[in-house]
């Protein structure tokens, strides 16, 4: 006959955790089952041995011993306070630093790369007059075109400043002709324009 | 049955929660924690010995144990607080062993003096060495149910409010850890037979 049922409870009556009516169930189980009183007697056994091996003193030195770091330890000063003061600057220099980064960062942001190729428009004469000013065209949204080919080149030498507000004011064009490069990039939200007078050759 | 009132009592505390030792620490007395800490540091050391399985890294528990009751010592009364240096004795064990859980275990091999038939003793003192290492092939929350309940003495209760347990799981997990012991016991000895 299996015992196995029955040997979570022999095993918590050998530890007296059993109430009354439990304890008599198991114990008259025991009265007629030698494996499981063997069981009930062998863990006695080995509790009491447990037990007596527990209750063996430890060794004065060693309750000393912590008791002794412990204390050494609470006369130290806090370490925290120790590093915040050096914490503190730093992290200062380092806000200070990220404040002059990103200042300095729509100069120096890099334009994506150049146009593979730029050819520059045929040159528009502009027509003379007291009034002329340049207008570029905006950027369209369009389709990016392969790369470095899509230049365009105009001037609008009869509209006053239509772009204003697009971007700086064109250039006062004087005698010398203006062109406009427009120079497409793989980003086709990144178009450049590029404004120059033709002085010569 | 020892019951974690009477084991405040039995340091010196009073279980209504007034304790003059541990006001006095509590203001920064240093004399009067160290008092504190020699009232409790049996049950300290002592559970995390067999909770840890050597005395060194039992006093690196226990020097964890005294720093935190320490940092704790303006929210703790004394009628509980013989519960709170087990829970936290079991938690700081806990949180070690894990630490070295890829470590090879260091052997439990405990010293007892030879008394009467050397015979008997070496026998005695082996079944001893036997019964503690096998302490090891127990899980951490078997193991910290029965050395609560079988070697500190607290009742099934006083064990599940430390552990943050049920009733019922520490009753299983005490009896199945009790039968671990004796196969363990058990299968050594007829290896070696």
């Amino acid at each position: 006959m299996s015992c196995a049922i029955w040997e979570e409870r022999v095993a918590l009556l050998a530890g007296g955790d059993l109430d009354a009516a439990e304890a008599a169930g198991v114990e008259r189980h025991l009265n007629r089952c030698a494996p499981c009183r063997a069981l009930a007697v062998e863990l006695r056994a080995g509790l009491d041995c447990l037990r007596a091996a527990h209750a063996e003193p430890i060794e004065a030195e060693r309750y000393a011993a912590v008791r002794g770091r412990v204390l050494a330890e609470l006369a130290e000063p806090p370490r925290r306070r120790a590093v915040w003061p050096w914490a503190v600057p730093l992290v200062a220099v380092a806000a200070a630093v990220l404040v002059v980064v990103m200042t300095m960062k729509p100069a120096a942001s890099p334009v994506p790369k150049m146009p593979h190729a730029v050819a520059v428009a045929p040159a528009v004469e502009p027509k003379r007059g007291p009034d002329r000013s340049l207008t570029v065209a905006a950027p369209q949204r369009t389709e990016a075109p392969p790369a470095g080919t899509h230049i365009t080149a105009r001037t609008e030498p009869d509209r006053t400043h239509a772009s204003a507000g697009r971007g700086p004011a064109p250039p006062e064009v004087a005698d010398a002709p203006v062109r406009t490069v427009q120079l497409a990039t793989a980003d086709p939200n990144v178009v450049i324009y590029w404004l120059f007078e033709e002085k010569g050759e | 049955m020892k019951t974690l009132a009477l084991a405040a009592a039995a340091a010196g505390s009073e279980p209504e929660g007034r304790d003059a030792t541990l006001e006095a620490a509590r203001s920064g007395d240093r004399a009067a924690f160290d008092l504190l800490m020699r009232r409790h540091e049996r049950l300290v050391l002592g559970t995390a010995y067999r909770l840890a399985g050597n005395l060194d890294d039992a006093q690196d528990a226990s020097q964890e144990v005294f720093l935190r009751l320490y940092r704790n010592l303006a929210r703790l009364d004394a009628g509980n607080l013989a519960a709170w240096l087990y829970r936290v004795t079991v938690n700081v064990c806990h949180d070690a062993r894990r630490r070295r859980a890829n470590m090879v275990p260091v052997e439990d091999a405990p010293e007892l003096a030879a008394t009467g038939d050397p015979q008997q003793s070496a026998s005695e003192a082996e079944r001893r060495a036997l019964l503690l290492r096998s302490l090891r092939t127990l899980s951490e929350k078997e193991r910290a149910a029965l050395v609560l309940r079988d070697l500190e003495g607290l009742s099934t209760t006083e064990v599940a409010s430390v552990l943050g347990s049920s009733v019922a799981t520490v009753r299983s997990q005490i009896s199945k850890a009790r039968l671990k012991m004796r196969d363990f016991v058990d299968r050594s000895s007829r290896r070696r037979l």
